[in-house]
């Protein structure tokens, strides 16, 4: 928490312990602190607030009352105005004359704790997090205008969540019986097409209703509760390329995640692939060597590490590689993962960066699409910073591109190239000739680039990790709710460097 | 809203709801609801509506759960401002402690607690001290804190009416979790703060808390604790001492699964008490290591970017005390794309932590792809890394290459960080000026603007001037420009080169002394520091 430190004692004219530092996994943390042996507990926040990205306090609830009023001015003006160079962004943990001041970003809104103690950071952000979630659980969609419309609702559940700044419960199930509010549901229309309902959809093939945007406790129109549940493989995969095209670094970070609309809480049994591996796992507990001769077996998808939620029972984990559990409800994640064998990335692309005369260059970019072609991938964009002399760029689309868009942005010298679809199989291309306002005297190629990536591939995933099965317990032979496996893949960190 | 119109919006609202007190009309409730939501909209942006207080209070005679709950919200939020008008509210806030309905009982407990009022204490004893008894497991958690509350409100009289005991008794035997969790955090706040009013009982105390029957009832138990009370179990289990290795062992063994839960805070408190279990167990401490390591590498990209960086936070330290234990997974710490600023820095900083002769060539490849980057803080703070490893190894022969290819970028920031650390590298390491300095030689001076990269110039323009032909007149300029110069230092700095050059070659640099040190002298605002090493230069020049 080095870092830390020196942020805040520069920020701060009091300085004030780091509030990192009471956490730290030094082993002299604990011993050293002999003189008040009981520290005040992990957690206690004092004030809890939401804001939007304009500054104006959405939500605000004051627990303990040692900290002033002013916290949410103080707090905004401290972010808006970050001091440093070049737009930097404020760390989510910083002290301010003696006051800790923890936030993280949700839905484009702040959600903030301050409290006067050296708590947990992991904890109080966690729980942060999980506030979010909880009020997303319940409003169906968390924005700035359904917190508003549903402020008395959001007061209900902070008042349970927390109590005198501890945490107390924060499950979305055990909330339900101190929710007396009705949610205003806010049109699930108004969201943008790129949030996480649409992000699954693939073509025009669409998974029915709005199922990720509905309230756990409001009513359906119809009067008909819907029992479905959605279990989605969520991939986040990070590659770095180098420039002669091969692969630096690659990484597959996995969430499997649930939403619930079950009543009668039934058990699920969720089933992935039998020749699954994990790693690293000391399987006798009293030995902390771990057993890293597993990791080269034969088994197709190799995971280096995962985790799980509470509520998973692993019985049949070793055996079955079956992930057993009564789903809360809400949506949570049932396990997390990680993975850094060696997968197929799937885009290739292709850079030429050639001079072209005295005052000009041009950029050449080919994408190869490496998947299967039943697969479509999504908003598709890549983003090239250009030489900081560029004045001019004029592009030059492939014949027939449809849905493709460029852009050239004079502020930043970034050239933007977004495809809307690619079919897996496809190859597209892109020209962009440069004006360069100065002969250059360097090398092209070091000034332009690195290229990055964003893309959405629903129906895919890089890990091959599957859901093989979905068994509910049945309680009546009629009984046969909706079940929905999605899997999506998206670019994290895609890199091609020149 | 301008304050006229709010006012009358106030006085408004204040008749409506004198209107609607005693009203038992059907439909009632729904236009209080209403009422209420408004008050409590406009508390929410911060303007007082104190002054309804009465009419809040007089409509909240009501069995709608709804308005209850928001009239509790309104009452905690002012009573603390107003402790005559809090008193009103006591009468209906006992009444609904007494309620059929357990959720109410609690409901209204906690308003009561949380009232903040020192001369109603006297009203919370009694509704406090059933509440502990209550059958309800939700009431008892409610209670649990409320002892709390009492005791910052008033210490003595809850330490006087044996509180404190009841909750010991409570942690130790409630089926509850919840309520043991906030028994914990209540006694150990407590304990705390009466460490100095009664040292010796606090420190009784504090022992039995951390004795071995309550750390193994809550050990026992710890699953049934929510995610945040396990929390706070781990961190006290962390300051218990076990008797033997063997005590140690069984504990990691009952929390070995922590390791792998889903939230982050569970997993580093746990990892908190295997450390704290193994301090004097040295010959572990490498496979704790191992053991936890995994875990905290999932943690680090399976949660938002604010985890991300706290989870990195504790890397750091851990990375601090056992360097070799990442030394082959340094590619986790490779910035993303996507990163936030705050925590490509943190991955800098472990990147120079976890550098080892095995891996030093990859990591400062990686760094000098990210000072060609178009993030130019994340740019500078690489160039700085990749100095801080320089200046760490031994064999920095590839490194000394990569920060001059620095200099060749032609990036004003690149080139001013980049000579900062050439400065620093020829410091430690002399032997390398031959190579440095060439290149150094070929920066054109009018790109330099910053201070610091300024005076390393001037410095190594002074220091190697046998080496560089053009030294005397790249000073020169600087000379010629010092009216422009700001910079203290650089204004120092420049005078020690002057002068050191004088020496190595005279003949060329005679004239330029001359005009550094009557500029220097002739400075109207410059600072006494400057003034005075000047007048040493100066009459040591002049005893030649």
């Amino acid at each position: 928490m080095q870092v830390h430190c020196r942020e805040s004692s520069v920020q701060s004219s009091r300085v004030s312990p780091s509030p990192l530092a009471h956490h730290s996994l030094h082993f002299g943390a604990g011993a050293g602190a002999g003189a008040s042996p009981i520290c005040a507990p992990a957690a206690m926040i004092s004030q809890f607030f939401v804001l939007s990205l304009r500054g104006d306090n959405i939500v605000f609830r004051d627990y303990r009352g040692d900290v002033s009023k002013s916290s949410a001015e103080i707090f905004f003006r401290k972010v808006k105005f970050w001091k440093g160079e070049e737009g930097e962004e404020a760390p989510p943990v910083f002290n301010v004359d003696g006051v800790n001041y923890l936030h993280v970003k949700h839905s484009g809104l702040l959600f903030v704790a301050t409290t006067r103690v050296n708590p947990s950071p992991a904890l109080v952000l966690e729980l942060l997090q999980r506030i979010a979630r909880v009020t997303k659980d319940y409003l169906g969609v968390l924005n700035e205008d359904s917190l508003r419309k549903n402020f008395v609702l959001v007061y209900e559940l902070l008042d349970e969540m927390i109590d005198f700044g501890y945490p107390q419960t924060t499950s979305t199930e055990g909330l339900k019986s101190f929710v007396f509010n009705e949610p205003v549901v806010v049109d699930a229309a108004r969201i943008p097409s790129l949030g996480p309902a649409a992000m699954f959809v693939q073509g025009s093939k669409r998974v029915p209703g709005t199922a990720v945007t509905k309230s756990v406790v409001a009513n359906d129109p119809s009067g008909k509760k819907r029992e479905e549940v959605f279990v989605d493989i969520i991939e986040k995969i990070s590659v770095t390329f180098n420039a002669s095209g091969y692969v630096l670094t690659s990484e597959i970070d996995g969430t499997i995640q649930m939403k619930s609309y079950l009543t009668g809480s039934p058990e699920i049994k969720v089933g992935l692939n039998e020749d699954l591996t994990v790693g690293v796992r000391s399987s006798a507990p009293r030995d902390f060597v771990p057993d890293y001769s597993s990791g080269n077996s034969v088994g197709l998808v190799v995971l280096d590490d995962c985790n799980f939620h509470e509520s998973v029972r692993l019985d049949d984990f070793e055996t079955e590689r079956a992930l057993t559990l009564v789903p809360p409800d809400g949506e949570f994640p049932i396990m997390n993962y990680r993975m850094t064998q060696e997968f197929k990335p799937p885009f290739k692309v292709y850079p030429v960066i050639e001079e072209k005369g005295p005052f000009k260059a041009e950029v050449r970019l080919k994408v190869r699409a490496d998947f299967a072609s039943n697969i479509t991938a999504n908003m598709v964009i890549l983003r090239v910073p250009m030489p900081k002399t560029t004045t001019r760029v004029s592009f030059a689309l492939e014949e027939g591109a449809v849905g493709q868009t460029t852009d050239f942005k004079e502020s930043t010298k970034v050239v933007e190239w977004c495809c809307r679809k690619i079919v897996g199989g496809s190859d597209h291309v892109l020209t962009a000739k440069l004006t360069l306002s100065q002969e250059r005297n360097v090398n092209i190629k070091k000034e332009a680039g690195p290229i990055s990536m964003t893309f959405t591939i629903p129906m895919y995933n890089a890990s091959k990790l599957q859901v093989k099965y979905l068994q509910i317990v049945k309680k009546t032979k009629s009984y046969n709710p909706h079940r929905w496996v999605r899997y999506v893949t998206q670019a994290n960190s895609y890199v091609i460097r020149t | 809203m301008n304050a006229d119109s709010r006012k009358g919006e106030l006085a408004d609202l204040k008749a409506q709801l004198r209107q609607l007190a005693g009203s038992r009309q059907p439909g009632v409730e729904d236009i209080k609801r209403e009422l209420y939501k408004k008050v409590i909209s406009y508390m929410t942006i911060g303007i007082d509506v104190s002054s309804l207080f009465s009419e809040m209070v007089m409509c909240s005679a009501t069995s709608d759960l709804v308005l209850k709950k928001m009239c509790y919200l309104y009452v905690g939020n002012y009573a603390r401002g107003h402790p005559d008008l809090a008193l009103l509210t006591i009468n209906f806030l006992q009444k609904d402690c007494h309620d059929d309905d357990p959720m109410i009982r609690g409901l209204a407990l906690r308003s009561l607690c949380s009232l903040r009022v020192k001369n109603l204490v006297e009203y919370l004893i009694g509704p406090l001290r059933s509440g502990l008894k209550d059958a309800n497991g939700y009431v008892r958690t409610v209670a649990a804190m409320g002892v709390l509350k009492l005791y910052h409100i008033a210490p003595s009289q809850c330490t006087d009416n044996e509180f404190p005991a009841m909750l010991r008794a409570l942690l130790l035997n409630d089926p509850d979790a919840q309520v043991v969790a906030n028994c914990l955090c209540a006694l150990q706040e407590i304990y705390t703060a009466e460490v100095n009013v009664s040292p010796e009982t606090a420190a009784r105390d504090r022992e039995h808390l951390l004795s071995k029957p309550v750390i193994y009832s809550l050990l026992n138990r710890i699953k049934d604790f929510t995610e945040w009370a396990q929390c706070l179990v781990l961190d006290m289990v962390s300051k218990y001492v076990p008797s033997d290795s063997d005590e140690s062992f069984d504990m990691m063994n009952i929390l070995e699964d922590r390791l792998q839960h889903t939230n982050s805070a569970v997993v580093l408190a746990a990892i908190k008490v295997f450390l704290h279990l193994t301090i004097s167990m040295a010959d572990i401490h490498q496979q704790v290591y191992e053991r936890i390591k995994a875990p905290l590498l999932t943690l680090v990209n399976s949660g938002s970017a604010e985890q991300t960086y706290a989870v990195l936070s504790h890397l750091h330290l851990l990375v601090l005390r056992a360097p070799v234990l990442f030394s082959n997974d340094y590619k986790h710490f490779y910035c993303r794309y996507s990163d936030p600023t705050y925590v490509k820095k943190l991955k800098l900083e472990m990147l120079t932590a976890v550098a080892n002769e095995t891996n030093t060539y990859e990591i400062v490849t990686e760094l000098s792809e990210y000072a060609a980057n178009v993030d130019v803080a994340i740019a500078r703070e690489s160039i700085r890394a990749v100095g801080k490893i320089a200046l760490q190894q031994y064999d920095v022969n590839a490194i000394v290459d990569r920060l001059l290819q620095f200099l060749e970028m032609e990036k004003d920031y690149v080139t001013a960080e980049t000579l900062v650390l050439v400065k620093d590298l020829l410091r430690k390491y002399p032997q390398w000026s031959h190579d440095c300095i060439a290149v150094v030689g070929s920066v054109s001076s009018k790109t330099v603007t910053e201070p610091k990269a300024k005076s390393a110039l001037v410095w190594m323009l002074g220091e190697y001037a046998y080496d560089m032909p053009d030294a005397p007149y790249i000073l020169e300029g600087f000379i010629e420009n010092w009216i422009e110069e700001d910079s203290a230092q650089v204004r120092l700095e420049l005078l020690t080169a002057v002068t050191k050059i004088f020496f190595k070659r005279p003949p060329e640099s005679i004239k330029m002394l001359g005009a550094a040190l009557s500029a220097g002298l002739a400075d109207a605002h410059q600072v006494n520091w400057i003034h005075s090493s000047m007048e040493w230069v100066n009459r040591y020049l002049f005893l030649l």
